[in-house]
């Protein structure tokens, strides 16, 4: 489900088999030599957050991605959005980044950390199935996750 | 003026009927497009779409085949990929889409290894048989649904979604 008006109307009356929010997380970097691996690293993340949302359409809310500048704090980011994604009810909450920096944060956050892969220079299909392949690896985490 | 064939009398109903009969074919004219419109409207979404799998290469086993076509969302144009699983039954070809009648993940062929010969859904276990009839008793209500096929040139061509004409 993508986090619009449509898709909120069924999230609303189907609570019990979609119970899982996924957010992507995204840097924002002004640096000149930053900036342009920063936007590199979004184009994948928010690519594959779509591929995971056409694969898990009818479990996971897609929400928007979660942009923030590499001196705020990532503790409290994660405590905010738990507690307002808390009051609807959903039982997971899966971040996807690309930024490291998340990764140290502790495996019982559910983040999905993926080294970003540049898709600039790809064409569509070459796109397609490099995210497929990222999908396929990623399945069994759901599931696992879910299993639990 | 002596010498015209035509008197007045004969112009006249001449000019009267060509311009009467001008007159009626203006007005029949629109009303016989009402009358044939649906022959002349354009069929929607009947487009066939060609993939690169060879029909040659078709076997028994499901296989994912993509195909990508242009969708026009008002200004905004874009590529949309599907997908589809096909596989041969006989000599009929047939295509499933694997989109889950539960709440439309897709679905894997044989994603679960506790149930071979299936499609699965790993959003809510749900499962299927080869022919997309769904398992009673996991959470799909209904049967997957089929594309229109035809080949080209010995190259498979993937058209509209119908409902499941197997089950």
């Amino acid at each position: 489900m993508h986090w619009n008006g449509k898709d909120s109307t069924v999230f609303q009356t189907q609570k019990e088999y979609i119970d899982t929010a996924v957010i992507p997380l995204i840097q924002i970097d002004g640096s000149d030599e930053g900036f342009r691996f920063a936007a590199s690293a979004a184009e994948f993340t928010l690519s594959l957050a779509n591929v995971i949302e056409n694969q898990f359409k009818g479990r996971i809310v897609l929400f928007p991605s979660f942009s923030y500048t590499k001196s705020q704090d990532k503790q409290s980011i994660f405590e905010t959005w738990q507690e307002e994604l808390n009051k609807a009810s959903f039982k997971h909450i899966f971040y996807v980044t690309s930024d490291r920096d998340w990764s140290t944060m502790g495996e019982e956050q559910n983040i999905i950390w993926i080294p970003s892969i540049p898709l600039d220079s790809m064409d569509q299909k070459m796109r397609n199935s490099v995210l497929e392949d990222q999908l396929r690896q990623l399945i069994p985490i759901f599931a696992k996750i879910w299993a639990n | 003026m002596s010498n015209n064939k035509v008197s007045r009398r004969q112009f006249l109903s001449y000019t009267l009927t060509g311009v009467g009969g001008f007159m009626a074919a203006g007005m029949l004219m629109p009303m016989v497009r009402f009358a044939v419109d649906p022959v002349l409207q354009k069929k929607e979404g009947g487009d066939f779409v060609l993939t690169e799998k060879k029909i040659a290469d078709i076997t028994e086993v499901p296989e994912r085949v993509d195909f990508t076509f242009e969708q026009v969302d008002a200004w905004y144009k874009s590529d949309i990929t599907n997908a589809a699983w096909v596989y041969k039954e006989g000599d009929e070809i047939i295509a499933l889409s694997p989109v889950c009648k539960h709440l439309g993940c897709t679905v894997n062929w044989e994603a679960d290894p506790a149930h071979k010969n299936q499609f699965f859904c790993p959003c809510h276990a749900g499962r299927y048989e080869k022919n997309g009839k769904n398992v009673p008793k996991t959470p799909p209500l209904g049967p997957l649904d089929q594309y229109e096929v035809r080949e080209n040139d010995g190259f498979l061509e993937i058209g509209k979604a119908i409902p499941n004409t197997l089950v």
